[in-house]
């Protein structure tokens, strides 16, 4: 078994009256066990060349169900208005602009495919997926 | 307008047959969050009364959410449930184990509650964006 881990900072000095500073690290598992996810996907970048609608980025019927997958998405767009819309199915979780990521557990039941609306050409995107 | 550093660090040595060490980082420029709450989750289904994680509008998109389930990992005890409240049927968005976090952004005009497999499971989380 892999240990893989994932650690969030999130810092600012200037958010709040005292200065923010949280960190954590998670171990990730498959889904009900203590035992670590073995595979990935390995991180794969793609420039879309043109604007997508609803491009499937991780299909879930390519992943086990009910898992405790990992996704890591990144826009590496260096436009600021070049957005990447995040859906899981037809459910919008929101925009990542340039420069922005999201990691989310996954458990890729069917109908639960991860989708990517663009509004521009050119942008890039780097994802991951770390399953069981 | 205050800047808020959000750092994300996947790491593994046996994942791979090469060490894995990704490291990015995103700089948001919003002025508001509604701080680093953390609540008990004492639903155990869909419920009017099911701990709000954000209420629709309160932010203008975009919006990064952080989300944390402090419980201890267990297999099948202390499984958070997030769901959209606003979109019809309730879809469940993401599935926290103890110990699991998730980062991800928001178009800030959808209700986020969650339920859990266990009452009283303690989740954290926070908002960031800006106020409208």
């Amino acid at each position: 078994m892999a240990t893989t881990t994932a650690t969030i900072t999130i810092n600012s000095s200037d958010l709040t009256g005292d200065a923010l500073s949280l960190s954590t690290t998670t171990t990730l598992y498959k889904a009900g066990q203590t035992v670590g996810l073995e595979n990935t996907s390995g991180v794969g970048r793609t420039t879309y060349t043109a604007a997508v609608t609803d491009t499937v980025l991780f299909a879930d019927d390519s992943y086990a169900d009910a898992g405790a997958h990992k996704l890591y998405i990144a826009n590496k767009a260096t436009d600021a208005t070049h957005y990447i819309e995040i859906k899981v199915e037809a459910v919008t979780l929101g925009r990542l602009y340039a420069g922005d990521w999201m990691f989310i557990p996954w458990d890729a039941d069917a109908g639960t495919d991860i989708k990517v609306t663009t509004a521009h050409a050119g942008v890039v995107v780097e994802y991951m997926a770390i399953f069981e | 307008m205050a800047t808020t550093i959000a750092q994300l660090t996947l790491t593994s040595s046996d994942l791979l047959s090469d060490t894995l060490e990704l490291t990015t980082l995103a700089s948001i420029i919003a002025a508001n969050t509604n701080g680093l709450t953390r609540k008990k989750v004492l639903k155990t289904a869909v419920h009017a009364d099911a701990l709000v994680i954000y209420t629709a509008d309160d932010f203008a998109a975009p919006a990064s959410i952080y989300i944390k389930n402090t419980a201890d990992y267990h297999a099948s005890d202390n499984i958070v449930y997030v769901y959209d409240d606003t979109t019809s049927g309730d879809p469940v968005i993401l599935k926290l184990h103890g110990g699991a976090f998730a980062f991800m952004p928001t178009n800030a005009d959808k209700t986020l509650k969650a339920y859990s497999s266990t009452s009283g499971t303690v989740l954290e989380s926070m908002v960031i964006g800006t106020d409208q």
